[in-house]
């Protein structure tokens, strides 16, 4: 350290004035030594001549010494780094593989950095986002359930760890006035929101506590983008009124562009105060969550127990059925990211593989080079350069080739990178915003230097162990060719093969997954099948009567239409997700302890709707005329939920089912059916159990309308529209899918990772490929001579072919067995990705295991063609 | 390669000896390059021939790490010569190190010298 120090200062201060001190010091001591040769009696100018003579390298010493007070000069790093250039364009087909193999691991690897960086690591854009914590309710089973408005209320008064507290929560809301009617999303906030996320208006104020409070005047505030499609930018908008659901809301802000704080983006905000205000009771569940901002110093676990606390107070003062529910609070960071980690860091291991890989290949192929440059090396050496004189240079050469490579890495990862955030799966948050900005450039910086380095370790130390005599003799082409080095790049083969493995195995995983939930049955018949999403404005269709009606009607003029065959109404189409789970208990089973009531979705859906979509009846009936709204009450079951309660579905029919379990209100309903399962969650998802209402004795204003054709559903697109704006144009159709692009684009997640995992497998195998074929065909040429004298004496070419397979094929078995190792235990982090298969599929490896044997072989093919074919006569008299 | 030493020939210095005989050689005094080069000679019975071209690279090190000090004097007949003396610092490497290359040598005469 004190070495350094003095450099530094040195280099500011004192190079030229100890360069006169030197030579002075210097001149004194040859005027010392030529006066004793005089005291010795000789004449003064052989005197000075002896002096010169005793001391030695005048000119050497000074420079010795002067260096010992420098940094190596940039001249001499310009001057390697001009060599290392020389260098790529005398080889140019060496350099361009080495480069090509950087750029796309280099490349590879800044893409996915991004995207994990911008999805996983970069800071909330609010102020103090570390320290936002995601509120909700938690049962004994569930956590992240609704909080009540009361129980907000309490947490946000009483508790001492957080600086504040906002609720907020969805609606939708139809818009009307302002052309056709349309659908539109509001965030129901409270006042504090706005400032949690660090938001200020545009235009106008946000809201304050008097517009958060019950019987306030309705107000909104909308988004720039709102302001900008639909109020045409007007910028007298404020004071302005919205119809939304046929009431009139004044505009009192416009919010600047780019902020989001919901999945689903927003038009526009309203204070939640002023309806859910009016709950009384502590157990009101609507479908609010919460922010918190921690205060400074205050840990997570604190501010639970200290909601626990109230909860557990409140339980006493205001008992009810909310005596059991206790807070559940993460971190906004981690609510946002929530399952994409696992597939990103997934993906990010995958490609650094890849990386290992080709620095792999760079190291063999740099350590062949430095070889064939021996001579050069010797001479150098021979010259006077000193060891690390000599690894300075090199290390320089491979600097300057691995930054070309990430040069060019950088281009092609901006490139993927584009491509990436255009296929990604929307439901990935901030992928849109992966850029390659600062922390980014960062880590491809990095990660260029640390491979230039790395790759670039095995020839700087073979190059100090040069043995000048033996290199520097006339054609001993041996030289370097040592047992150490066949070893390096023995293990390098090995190794590559190893993680090749691994990376086909996964990659083997995820591709057979995808094709399984492809493949899955979704539980009914998806051709052919049209689902127009509608959801009715509440301001003009009041009265359950009223939605039954228009449904009706509708369903009445699309079967009219030529080729439709049949019409059905679902809340929830398959693959809609949880639109909406409740507690049930069956009456004729005894009863469960509050913690242990189950969960189960429900949904809605007319009588012709399973008859439509083709779902399979696995006992009983479907639902029917006689089910009349203020009849018995009916419910048709799924198979999951039967299975769960009755050993046979038939079992099932005509018990009751309580909705709300047996502590929390709600209907009885009568079992009338049960139906096969179908994909709610998705192709890829677990079977959720599913109890169903009928729509003529539960409407919803908001209902898909199911069409099935006799031909491709999407010829009828036109058709629907035209019907559905034939009968109110103020009804907004929210989408129009057929339901395989619906069904499909659940799996979108999945097909995102498979094909990256897929192409970096397939990567990994072009260059394990390019890598095992470099080190055997530097193998074989380096037994040329060896091979031709085998020959000479008799050996045959089959014989010849065996010894030089058995090489190849001891590295590719040793390679396998310690992939299929590495893969077996790599595999635990799949599982949460893997579908339709065991993460421990034999069957599986053994295809990733082909795969990689035959890539290998066809690598090591043309060298050993080479070594069998090597001409034994030329070859000896060559020599 | 000859196994036998050959005696003629000034030894060469073993890595970081040179360090440890010039703080030696400045023990008593300071002294200048040529001076301590002498006194080096003299003391080892011209077993040690210094080199300048060590000699000077190995001064400015002992220098940056503050070891040694410099300083431009006049000596006894009337030169002007830049006298190096041992700092604080110096006196306490050599102190140190001085043990360790004793207990060095007298391991390896013993090692060396053992009958059998």
């Amino acid at each position: 350290m004190r070495e350094w120090w003095s450099k530094i200062w040195g280099s500011l201060h004192l190079r030229s004035g100890l360069q006169n001190d030197l030579s002075d010091e210097m001149q004194a001591h040859l005027d010392m030594m030529a006066a004793e040769n005089v005291e010795r009696g000789m004449p003064p100018d052989e005197a000075r001549v002896a002096a010169r003579r005793q001391f030695g390298n005048l000119t050497r010493t000074e420079e010795k010494a002067r260096e010992a007070w420098q940094f190596p000069r940039l001249e001499t790093i310009l001057q390697d780094i001009r060599y290392g250039l020389r260098g790529i364009r005398r080889s140019p087909s060496f350099s361009a593989v080495v480069i090509l193999t950087l750029a796309l691991g280099i490349g590879a690897n800044t893409a996915i950095f991004s995207v994990v960086y911008s999805v996983l690591l970069r800071p909330l854009p609010y102020p103090n986002g570390e320290r936002l914590v995601w509120l909700g309710e938690s049962t004994a089973k569930y956590g992240g359930i609704s909080i009540t408005w009361i129980n907000f209320q309490h947490w946000r008064n009483e508790n001492d760890s957080f600086e504040n507290m906002a609720g907020f929560a969805n609606e939708d809301f139809t818009l009307t006035g302002r052309g056709d009617a349309v659908l539109t999303h509001a965030g129901l906030v409270t006042s504090s929101f706005f400032q949690l996320t660090g938001a200020r208006p545009a235009m106008g104020r946000l809201f304050t506590d008097a517009d958060d409070a019950p019987g306030a005047a309705p107000t909104v505030v909308v988004t720039a983008d709102f302001w900008q499609r639909r109020l045409d930018g007007d910028s007298h908008v404020v004071g302005e009124s919205l119809s939304l659901d046929g009431k009139s809301y004044e505009i009192i802000g416009v919010l600047p562009p780019g902020r989001r704080f919901f999945w689903n983006p927003v038009d526009f905000y309203l204070p939640i105060g002023r309806s859910a205000g009016a709950h009384l009771k502590r157990s009101e569940h609507g479908s609010m969550r919460a922010l918190g901002l921690l205060k400074p110093g205050a840990t997570l676990t604190q501010a639970r127990i200290n909601l626990d606390d109230i909860m557990q107070r409140l339980a006493v003062t205001d008992p009810g059925p909310e005596n059991d529910h206790r807070a559940f609070a993460i971190y906004l960071t981690e609510a946002t990211v929530g399952n994409v980690r696992p597939v990103l860091l997934i993906l990010m291991s995958a490609v650094g593989l890849v990386l290992i890989i080709a620095c792999a290949n760079v190291a063999s192929l740099l350590l062949v080079r430095s070889t064939a440059r021996t001579r050069e090396i010797a001479v150098r050496v021979a010259i006077g350069a000193g060891r690390a004189r000599l690894a300075r240079q090199l290390f320089t050469e491979n600097l300057v080739v691995a930054g070309i490579g990430g040069g060019l890495g950088l281009l092609l990862a901006s490139w993927c990178l584009r491509s990436l955030v255009l296929i990604g799966p929307r439901d990935i948050p901030r992928l849109s915003e992966a850029t390659l900005d600062l922390p980014v450039l960062v880590f491809a910086t990095a990660i260029t230097i640390v491979v230039g380095l790395l790759a670039g370790v095995a020839p700087v130390f073979s190059a100090g162990k040069v043995d000048l005599t033996i290199a520097l003799k006339e054609g001993s082409p041996t030289a370097g060719v040592g047992k150490r080095g066949q070893a390096f790049r023995n293990t390098l083969v090995i190794a590559e093969i190893a993680v090749t493995l691994i990376l086909a195995f996964a990659s083997s995983l995820l591709i057979r997954s995808l094709i399984a939930a492809q493949n899955s049955d979704p539980g009914f018949d998806a051709q052919h099948l049209l689902a127009i999403e509608l959801q009715l404005p509440e301001s003009r269709y009041k009265s359950d009567e009223n939605v039954r009606q228009y449904y009706g009607q509708l369903a009445q003029s699309l079967r009219a239409e030529l080729g439709v065959e049949d019409v059905g109404l679902v809340m929830c189409p398959p693959g809609g997700g949880d639109c909406g789970d409740y507690w049930y208990s069956i009456l004729e089973k005894p009863p469960l302890t509050r913690d242990d009531v189950p969960l189960s979705l429900f949904n809605i859906v007319d009588d012709g709707y399973f008859r439509t979509a083709n779902v399979r009846f696995v006992a009983g009936r479907a639902f029917n005329d006689t089910d009349r709204p203020g009849g018995s009450r009916v419910t048709i079951i799924n198979e999951q939920l039967a299975h769960q309660l009755w050993p046979d579905p038939r079992l099932a029919l005509g018990q009751h089912l309580k909705v709300g379990g047996t502590y929390m209100e709600g209907p009885t309903l009568e079992i009338v059916g049960v139906v096969a399962n179908t994909s709610q969650m998705g192709l890829d998802a677990e079977q959720m159990p599913t109890f169903y209402y009928p729509f003529s004795q539960k409407p919803d204003s908001a209902m898909t309308v199911v069409v099935r054709t006799n031909g491709d559903p999407a010829q009828w697109m036109k058709a629907a529209r035209r019907r559905v704006s034939a009968l109110d144009r103020n009804v907004p159709i929210q989408s129009l899918r057929t339901a395989e692009d619906w069904l499909g684009a659940t799996l979108e997640r999945r097909r995102f990772a498979t094909l990256l995992l897929g192409l970096f497998g397939a990567l990994a195998m072009i260059l394990a490929a390019v890598g095992i074929y470099g080190v055997l065909n530097y193998w074989v040429s380096a037994r040329q001579k060896e091979i031709a004298i085998r020959l000479a004496i008799g050996a045959s070419r089959s014989s010849i072919l065996r010894w030089a397979g058995l090489h190849a094929a001891r590295l590719a078995v040793i390679g396998i067995v310690l992939g299929a190792i590495g893969a077996w235990s790599a595999s635990r982090w799949l599982e949460s990705m893997v579908f339709g298969v065991t993460a421990r599929s034999p069957l599986m490896m053994l295809v990733a295991g082909a795969a990689v044997i035959g890539i290998a072989a066809l690598a090591a093919g043309l060298p050993l063609w080479r070594a069998t074919h090597t001409d034994a006569v030329r070859n000896l008299h060559q020599g | 390669m000859s196994t036998v030493d050959d005696p003629r020939k000034a030894l060469e210095f073993l890595q970081g000896t040179l360090k440890v005989l010039i703080l030696r050689s400045l023990q008593a005094a300071p002294n200048h390059a040529y001076g301590i080069s002498q006194f080096l000679e003299r003391q080892s019975e011209s077993e040690f021939l210094v080199d300048n071209g060590s000699l000077y690279p190995a001064l400015q090190r002992l220098l940056q790490r503050r070891w040694i000090a410099a300083q431009w004097k006049k000596s006894p007949n009337g030169r002007r010569a830049k006298y190096y003396r041992l700092t604080t610092l110096g006196r306490t490497q050599l102190v140190a190190a001085k043990s360790k290359w004793m207990r060095f040598v007298e391991a390896m005469a013993r090692v060396l010298a053992a009958q059998r």
